[in-house]
């Protein structure tokens, strides 16, 4: 993880009350020169790129440390390296033969057994393998899902709050509208209107998760943009464009990343959630799309439990990880919660 | 739930309690057998039999003039009764309004002696007059045709001389005349109707009627109530009410029948056949359906005025890649995986429960499961691979067919998978639109493929005429009785000559013949007959009528025989005792876990007092 913040990065939380925009002609608060004056300038080195690379290293290494220290935070990655593993070797364990549905090698419903460990589905399918081979659909719906709601917000949430005045009224009223609308009904909405496809589920949960982000960044934003050097950073004639890709953006990139590792498990239960309504692409397989296939098929009912557990557990396990792994970057990002209790 | 009422009353003690008769309502729901063993009796609090039926399907209408669903019509035989009805033993003609019916020598001019002691449920007498007045409307009303048009087409006329006397002059002969499936309703109410295409039949209740049952209430997709008919001539039916509630999900429908919710359920997948047959006081019905389950193709849709319209895709005009297509389906696939044996392999049109009418291919004309014929028989058309694989139309485009389905019926995803598979593999790209209503690209022509399915009345006009020109909309605007736009001269000739055929064997012959042309069209592939797989608690319903009585249907029969003819089992048995106890044990599970809650936060809160601002 690199963060190339010119300073600690600031809390994220409670956005401080904005100070007036200081007279052009009042003395500087604090002494730093220019923004890439950092402990590390220190051990000297070889002009300013590597003065910025080492800064870099340095501040990962430091991360990684404090990281470590959260076990929680190792478990969930741990959990979430063996998943990304399974997923990726997925094609040459089991291959994509494991959803076809012609070549299905077992009996409708069969109970779990050496040959098959988590039973078949409705079809004969080995659950076991359905229940890998959805992981990829499931991780990569989340991740895309995730990154699409994070730029959404990012992006409101920096212009916002940098631009003030009208703009940042109408965004905050249009950020605030969908904080209202209730999401799943928003979702649901845009996958009826929508053809069924992946990219429909993607787009219905990135459009409708992104206020919370736009919310934060925009407090962060307001609490840099405040700093001096923002303000010499103008008087030297930075645009808008140098002061919010420059100096908020990577100001603001902790925040969003911890932001992205925490939406990427509500969107994966969204994507459940929206499969398991019937809204996926019934031809995809997917652990909210099993969980539907197995209603359907009536595996409630009639108590085959192979066939509900598997993709509930994984859904779980998945969504637990990116909480657990989100919870640790926030507390190392944010002095304020990283207290150990 | 009564436990709302209670919020607005001041103090903790109530609203814990509240609370926790809240949590432990959530409980007993979300965990059907432990804490509620015991099925609830069918009757409500004041001793009522109330007989609960679930059904999925939503109704279309409420007015006989319009409605085509199986559900609808369903009701409407338990609403009204029409001229004649069937057997439930071997389904020949018996007596409905009409006690006795016969032709003049010509056979142009039917007879009807209509009984005099079926009275409709506002007081007045059910006439002749009603009979001929609902003839009539149909006859001269377009509006009125849209649902049973076929069966007043050859109509000249139809006149009531007397209260017990209707007659009929046909213009042709017609072998339904005993066979009218048109419920009769009354001329004093409805000639009040000025559009019969908007008029639904569902804002005043009751709904005026002579039928076994008289509609009480409908809301739409929640329920459908009925109150016995004491007068009915051939006497009241023995449960005090009947309703249909919607379960839109099986599994819910199933899990009420099992706490004894619901009395019926039908439409059964094979997990929850197998898991209903082990349970106690359920009896499992599972019988050769009347239902055929086709895969319809798009041939152009047409109105009567000339006009196309919708955009199916041109490859499937041509009659080869139809056949191809059906080729490369394995029907005994879909019997054996989809259905799990619940079903038979798809030949004719009609299902072989009606063993006269049921036809199969022979040998020679036989579509058998050939993939590799399938793709000689599209390169001969002139579809070939391109270099990826797929196979191109005469765009250039690879060929992505859209194949409609009804997002509530599962069999219509599960097949679509294996039609994914199995036509994927000719080159040719399945494209699955799963909805909840399919009927706005239905009728506008928009799909390419669609999931179809009939049910199929003893008598076959109906089923046939949905696939006549004649059944056309008017224009692409309207919507007419057709089914899926077939449109085909050769099929209209034998239809013509089938409904003019009196005898019966002779007729058969005829419809076998247009069974045939059918067939060779490709318009309507056959599947599978599935078979009706249906539940009830026999602790609920002591008897019930079977059509064929032998081995029967019991939901969507052709009559009221069933829900007429169920009586309800004797009350008694503990399970008012053991259902306390399960409310009981609720609770004090619900306070429990409450307490637990509650005494996890306060710790919680303690230990992080330290840390909140």
């Amino acid at each position: 993880m690199t963060t190339t913040d010119p300073d600690e990065p600031t809390p994220p939380i409670n956005p401080p009350i904005i100070p007036p925009v200081s007279p052009p002609n009042a003395p500087p608060m604090a002494p730093p020169v220019a923004p890439a004056v950092a402990p590390a300038a220190a051990e000297g080195g070889g002009g300013p790129r590597a003065l910025a690379r080492q800064r870099r290293r340095a501040s990962a290494a430091r991360f990684w440390v404090r990281y470590r220290a959260h076990r929680s935070g190792l478990l969930g990655l741990a959990a979430l390296a063996l998943l990304a593993l399974i997923a990726l070797t997925a094609p040459l364990t089991i291959g994509s033969d494991v959803q076809s549905v012609t070549d299905a090698p077992g009996r409708p419903m069969e109970s779990p057994s050496l040959e098959f460990p988590l039973g078949t589905d409705q079809f004969g399918r080995s659950l076991l393998g359905l229940v890998v081979w959805g992981s990829r659909v499931s991780l990569l719906v989340g991740l895309l899902a995730a990154v699409l709601s994070v730029a959404i917000g990012a992006l409101i949430g920096i212009t916002a709050g940098h631009f003030r005045g009208w703009f940042a009224t109408v965004m905050m009223r249009i950020t605030d509208w969908f904080l209202v609308m209730p999401t799943l009904v928003l979702a649901i909405v845009l996958a009826t209107v929508l053809s069924r496809s992946l990219g429909t589920i993607i787009l219905a949960i990135g459009v409708t998760t992104w206020p919370t982000t736009a919310r934060l960044v925009r407090a962060q934003t307001l609490a840099v943009e405040s700093r001096p050097y923002i303000e010499r950073a103008k008087a030297l004639g930075g645009g808008h464009w140098h002061v919010m890709s420059r100096h908020v953006l990577p100001n603001v990139m902790p925040l969003v990343l911890a932001q992205t590792t925490l939406i990427i498990s509500s969107a994966i239960l969204s994507e459940a959630t929206l499969a398991f309504l019937g809204l996926g692409d019934p031809t995809v397989v997917s652990w909210g799309g099993l969980l539907q296939d197995a209603r359907e098929a009536g595996a409630v009912s009639a108590g085959k439990w192979w066939y509900l557990v598997p993709p509930g557990i994984a859904i779980a396990v998945v969504a637990l990880a990116f909480t657990l792994c989100g919870r640790a970057v926030e507390a190392v990002l944010n002095p304020r919660l990283g207290v150990t209790r | 739930m009564d436990t709302h009422g209670r919020y607005g009353t001041r103090g903790t003690v109530l609203r814990l309690l509240a609370v926790a008769g809240t949590a432990a309502l959530t409980l007993t729901v979300g965990l059907v057998t432990p804490l509620n063993p015991a099925p609830q009796r069918a009757e409500a609090k004041d001793g009522k039999q109330v007989l609960t039926v679930a059904v999925a399907q939503s109704v279309d209408s409420l007015s006989p003039f319009l409605a085509a669903r199986l559900v609808s019509t369903s009701i409407f035989r338990l609403m009204y009764e029409y001229l004649t009805n069937y057997d439930p033993k071997d389904d020949h003609a018996v007596p409905g309004l009409a006690t006795k019916w016969e032709p003049s020598a010509d056979k142009l001019t039917w007879t009807y002696t209509i009984r005099d002691n079926s009275e409709w449920s506002d007081g007045r007498q059910a006439t002749a007059e009603d009979a001929a007045w609902t003839f009539n409307t149909m006859m001269t009303d377009q509006g009125a045709a849209t649902a049973n048009g076929n069966f007043v087409a050859n109509f000249e006329k139809v006149t009531a001389p007397s209260p017990t006397k209707l007659v009929i002059e046909l213009k042709k002969p017609q072998a339904t005349m005993a066979a009218l499936d048109v419920p009769i309703v009354p001329k004093h109410v409805w000639e009040k109707v000025d559009d019969f295409t908007k008029f639904g039949n569902d804002k005043s209740f009751p709904v005026v009627g002579n039928g076994p049952f008289i509609l009480t209430d409908y809301q739409a997709d929640s329920y459908v109530r009925l109150k016995p008919n004491k007068s009915f001539w051939r006497g009241a039916p023995k449960f005090d009410e009947l309703v249909f509630k919607y379960y839109k999900d099986g599994d819910a429908a199933v899990a009420a029948l099992q706490k004894g919710e619901v009395s019926f359920v039908s439409g059964l997948t094979p997990a929850q056949a197998a898991a209903l047959k082990t349970q106690e006081h359920v009896t499992v019905n599972d019988a050769p359906g009347r239902r055929f389950y086709a895969l319809a193709t798009n041939p152009g849709a047409l109105a009567k005025n000339g006009k196309k319209f919708g955009d199916g895709h041109e490859s499937l005009l041509n009659q080869k890649v139809r056949r191809a297509l059906f080729m490369a389906v394995d029907r005994e696939t879909v019997v054996d995986k989809v259905f799990q044996g619940y079903a038979k392999e798809g030949e004719g049109y009609i299902p072989p429960r009606f063993s006269s009418y049921f036809w199969k291919p022979a040998d020679g004309q036989k579509i058998s499961y050939d993939p590799a014929g399938a793709a000689r028989l599209l390169d001969e058309a002139g579809y070939k691979k391109n270099g990826d694989g797929k196979r191109v139309g005469k765009d250039g485009e690879p060929i992505t067919y859209r194949v409609l389905c009804h997002a509530t019926d599962p069999p219509d995803k599960a097949v679509g998978k294996y039609l994914q598979e199995w036509w994927g593999k000719l080159g040719i790209g399945v494209s699955l639109d799963c909805r909840d209503n399919v009927s706005d690209p239905w009728l506008a022509g928009e799909y390419d493929l669609a999931f179809d399915g009939w049910s199929v009345n003893p008598d076959p006009d109906f089923v046939f005429s949905i696939h006549t020109c004649a059944a056309l909309p008017a224009t692409p605007k309207d919507v007419g009785a057709t089914d899926n736009f077939i449109c085909d001269k050769k099929y209209d000739a034998l239809y013509d000559q089938q409904l003019a055929e009196y005898d019966a064997a002779e007729r058969a012959e005829i419809v076998k013949r247009m069974e045939s042309r059918l067939y060779d069209t490709g318009y309507m592939n056959v599947m599978a007959y599935p078979n009706a797989v249906e539940a009830y608690r026999t602790d609920q319903i002591a008897s019930i009528t079977k059509m064929p009585e032998t081995a029967g249907n019991i939901y969507g029969q052709d009559g009221y025989w069933s829900w007429w003819s169920a009586t309800p089992a004797a009350a008694g048995g503990s399970s008012d005792d053991s259902n306390q106890t399960g409310v009981v044990i609720g609770i004090v599970a619900g306070v429990v876990v409450l307490a637990g809650l509650g005494a996890f936060f306060a710790m919680r809160r303690r230990a992080t007092a330290e840390d909140r601002e």
